[in-house]
């Protein structure tokens, strides 16, 4: 049975192509979300596998989300996707309960690789 | 990667965010960052610019990218209040602005753009960044690592040497993660660096861990390298106490070990309380733009396709009530009857799947007035009202065009100079203001300016001198003046400005607007400004239509224009000064023949009908041979041959396949 994965970034663009790397590799992409709020509320509804996370959302952002998530949900296992230069944010969502990250532009072989490190 | 689809959605995303751009560039004009609305600004004006970013990265528009890094940079700043905005930091976001949207739109068509562009982009970044002090920070890590940190201070429990692959991206962020991982083994006792240091720019990618654990060496070592990107795990195990109280540095002069004890995940904040207060004030503030609604993204090819289908069944329906009827069958009427029902039904569903609020292509205007203000030494206050009223959505992308049009005019040859103004007892402020309303079936939106005024005058005596109207004429109504102004090659102009053209704009304002079937009404008063209203159908693509028969050709005349009909009889008809005429209830009217606008010969028909239509404030008779009924036609647009009639524009299939064409109304009166 394949793992299931809620997508959540506020463009369409990337959600398109997050969600074609993963299909491809056999993940089976039960929901998107555009807003922190919308990847909490359905982070409660789907229970996924895992979340991919983008930092930047308006209303609530991933780092936010990551928090709420994870303090419903400790065993909760968010990968924060991180534009260049976002250190600082990045160790906030990782000090909010992000288990790992990858920055854009993604190549399909880091994510799966952080995908499997954050699947364990 | 599917290049062609990617580019699509890449495009349509980025043009999206650039509008969005601009308007919190335009609102920071207005409310600087240390105001509510201003922070605000600050806040989307990043969140957009960061989308760009991520998404240009990964299609490889690397200029783009570059570009709305750079941007991004100076705001990171301004936003954690690092750097003040000033006037010439915002016109160079401006500039910017307008370098990405040249930028992305030049990308997606060929893959980046050539050399040429990118030098353009390099200065513009240089000055962006020269603007906001270094570059990014956390560069990767480029060469092995040679030193080793000293091990963290405090002692017992396992100490844990890590080092980092050269080129690790966001090293700091990573070993964040390393210090996780060890916290799944035990309570971590000291980190060396700190949590602090390793977010510096010269963080080397060495940590060292005292971790209290009892797993193994290969445990340990399995565990750290979970968090990724770790070449090297080394571990050592203090012999006794004692050595290592000796032989471990004093905490007070290594800066940068930790002195604190274990912390547990959740209380990490303290550590970093700067970087988070910063965040939790630039995030926390966040207001909602707008209500949460359900809204689904569709490809437009679809619904074009789901509208073309309606449009077919609804040519269907009207074949299926005419055999219906010839049958005579009660059920089958009935059966009919809710069928066409239905698709009624459906047709409206989908039509208003189609209608979108104009504030879809209103937004895109205060950048475009604002900057021609500011080309021509203009002070400007912009309103919009009615943004959410809507419209067909091809029939507003249609009608944005001539809306810059008639808003560069305004802003042009409506608003005066500041001074000028306050002659005439005016604020020196002009106030132009875009409105959309709607009246029953129609959408009205109007142009209107408080400045001059069209020059009348002026108007009439250039178009006697043009021969186009009476030199007896010693005024002309607002209608006889856009009847004058709009007729191709007209213009009062004296210099040419790079904004509305010479006498080229009006006139195809009005053939756009009469190509979608609406009307335009100008309205000016002298010293008192100028108003264009474009009356515009609510959805294009079906409308009320009278059908009438001339020789063996059905035509549509769209309902809107018609009045009245009555039966021809030989004595409404008269002539005067050899035109034709008819006399209704006292009022004499021109009589036009269909047959001679569409080239049949004049026959003798025994009885004909005339058709009363109705443009503004023009009335006319239409001499048809019959005439069909009232019916619903689907607008099918259609590419007129050259050299053709230009009194239709469009046509459509009627219920027994027969294609007819639909009259332009305005162009025959």
């Amino acid at each position: 049975m394949s793992h299931t994965v809620l997508i959540c970034d506020d463009a369409i663009f990337m959600r398109t192509m997050l969600s074609d790397i993963l299909q491809q590799a056999g993940f089976d992409v039960v929901g998107e979300a555009e807003t922190g709020a919308q990847a909490v509320n359905k982070y409660r509804d789907l229970r996924p596998d895992l979340v991919t996370m983008d930092i930047v959302m308006p209303d609530m952002g991933g780092i936010d989300a990551v928090r709420e998530i994870t303090r419903d949900d400790p065993t909760a296992k968010v990968l924060m996707c991180s534009a260049m230069g976002q250190q600082a944010l990045v160790v906030e969502a990782i000090q909010a309960g992000a288990k790992d990250f990858v920055v854009k532009p993604f190549q399909p072989s880091r994510v799966l690789e952080a995908v499997q490190r954050v699947l364990g | 990667m599917d290049s062609a689809r990617y580019r699509e959605l890449f495009l349509t995303e980025a043009r999206d965010h650039l509008v969005s751009i601009n308007q919190s560039l335009i609102a920071l004009e207005q409310s600087p960052p240390s105001t509510v609305r201003g922070g605000e600004s600050v806040n989307e004006l990043f969140r957009a610019v960061h989308t760009v970013k991520g998404m240009s990265a990964v299609m490889g528009y690397d200029s783009v990218a570059a570009l709305s890094h750079a941007m991004e940079s100076l705001l990171a700043r301004v936003r954690a209040g690092e750097q003040p905005l000033e006037p010439a930091h915002l016109g160079l976001l401006f500039d910017a602005a307008d370098a990405l949207e040249s930028a992305i739109e030049t990308s997606s068509v060929q893959a980046d753009a050539g050399p040429a562009s990118a030098l353009d982009v390099t200065s513009l970044v240089d000055r962006l960044q020269g603007r906001s002090g270094s570059a990014s920070s956390a560069t990767p890590l480029s060469t092995l690592p040679t030193v080793r940190r000293r091990p963290p201070p405090g002692s017992g429990g396992v100490v844990v040497s890590v080092s980092l692959e050269p080129g690790t991206i966001l090293p700091g962020a990573r070993a964040q993660l390393v210090v996780a991982r060890a916290r799944t083994l035990g309570a971590v006792l000291g980190a060396s660096p700190d949590e602090v240091a390793l977010l510096a720019d010269d963080f080397d990618g060495q940590l060292a861990l005292r971790v209290a654990t009892e797993a193994d060496d290969a445990t340990i070592a399995r565990t750290i390298q979970g968090a990724g990107s770790v070449a090297t795990v080394a571990i050592a195990r203090d012999p006794d106490r004692s050595d290592a109280c000796e032989n471990a540095p004093d905490a007070a002069s290594d800066p940068s070990s930790t002195r604190l004890a274990d912390l547990p995940p959740g209380a990490d904040r303290s550590l970093l309380a700067d970087a988070s207060e910063r965040f939790e004030a630039a995030w926390g503030n966040e207001v909602l733009k707008a209500p949460l609604q359900r809204y689904v993204r569709i490809d437009l090819r679809r619904l074009d396709h789901l509208m073309s289908l309606v449009g077919e069944l609804m040519i269907v329906r009207g074949s299926l009530a005419q055999r219906a009827s010839a049958h005579a069958d009660p059920m089958l009427d009935d059966v009919v009857t809710e069928a066409s029902r239905l698709v009624g039904a459906l047709q409206d569903g989908v039509l208003g799947a189609r209608m979108v609020p104009v504030w879809q292509v209103f937004d895109r205007f205060p950048r475009v007035v604002r900057d021609a203000a500011r080309t021509l030494g203009k002070d400007v206050e912009f309103v919009v009202e009615g943004r959410e009223i809507e419209l067909d959505r091809s029939l507003l992308e249609q009608v944005a065009d001539p809306l810059v049009h008639l808003l560069r005019n305004a802003v042009d040859h409506g608003i005066e100079p500041p001074a000028a103004r306050v002659a005439s007892g005016k604020p020196p402020t002009g106030r132009l203001t875009l409105s959309a309303s709607r009246e029953r079936s129609a959408v009205v939106i109007r142009v209107a300016d408080d400045g001059r005024g069209v020059d009348r005058d002026r108007v009439l005596r250039t178009a006697q001198a043009q021969g186009v109207v009476d030199a007896e004429r010693e005024a002309l109504d607002d209608d006889e003046i856009l009847r004058v102004i709009s007729r191709a090659g007209f213009s009062t102009a004296d210099r040419v400005t790079d904004l509305s053209g010479r006498g080229v704009g009006i006139d195809a304002v009005l053939s756009r607007i009469r190509a979608l079937g609406g009307t335009v009404e100008l309205r000016t008063g002298p010293g008192t400004g100028t108003s264009f209203s474009l009356r515009l159908p609510v959805t294009l693509a079906v409308i009320p239509a009278l059908m009438a028969r001339v020789g063996d050709e059905a035509y549509a005349l769209p309902l809107t224009h018609v009045t009245e009909t009555l039966q021809l009889t030989r004595g409404l008809v008269r002539t005067v000064r050899g035109r034709d005429v008819i006399v209704i209830r006292g009022e004499v009217l021109p009589l036009l023949h269909l047959r001679d606008v569409v080239g049949c010969a004049r026959g003798d028909a025994a009885t004909s009908h005339v058709v009363l239509l109705r443009v503004a404030d023009r009335t006319a008779g239409l001499v048809v041979d019959q005439l069909l009924g009232r019916e619903e036609i689907v607008v099918k647009p259609f590419d007129a041959v050259r050299g053709a009639a230009t009194c239709f524009n469009g046509a459509t299939i009627q219920g027994d396949g027969s294609a007819a064409l639909i009259l332009e109304v305005s162009s025959l009166l």
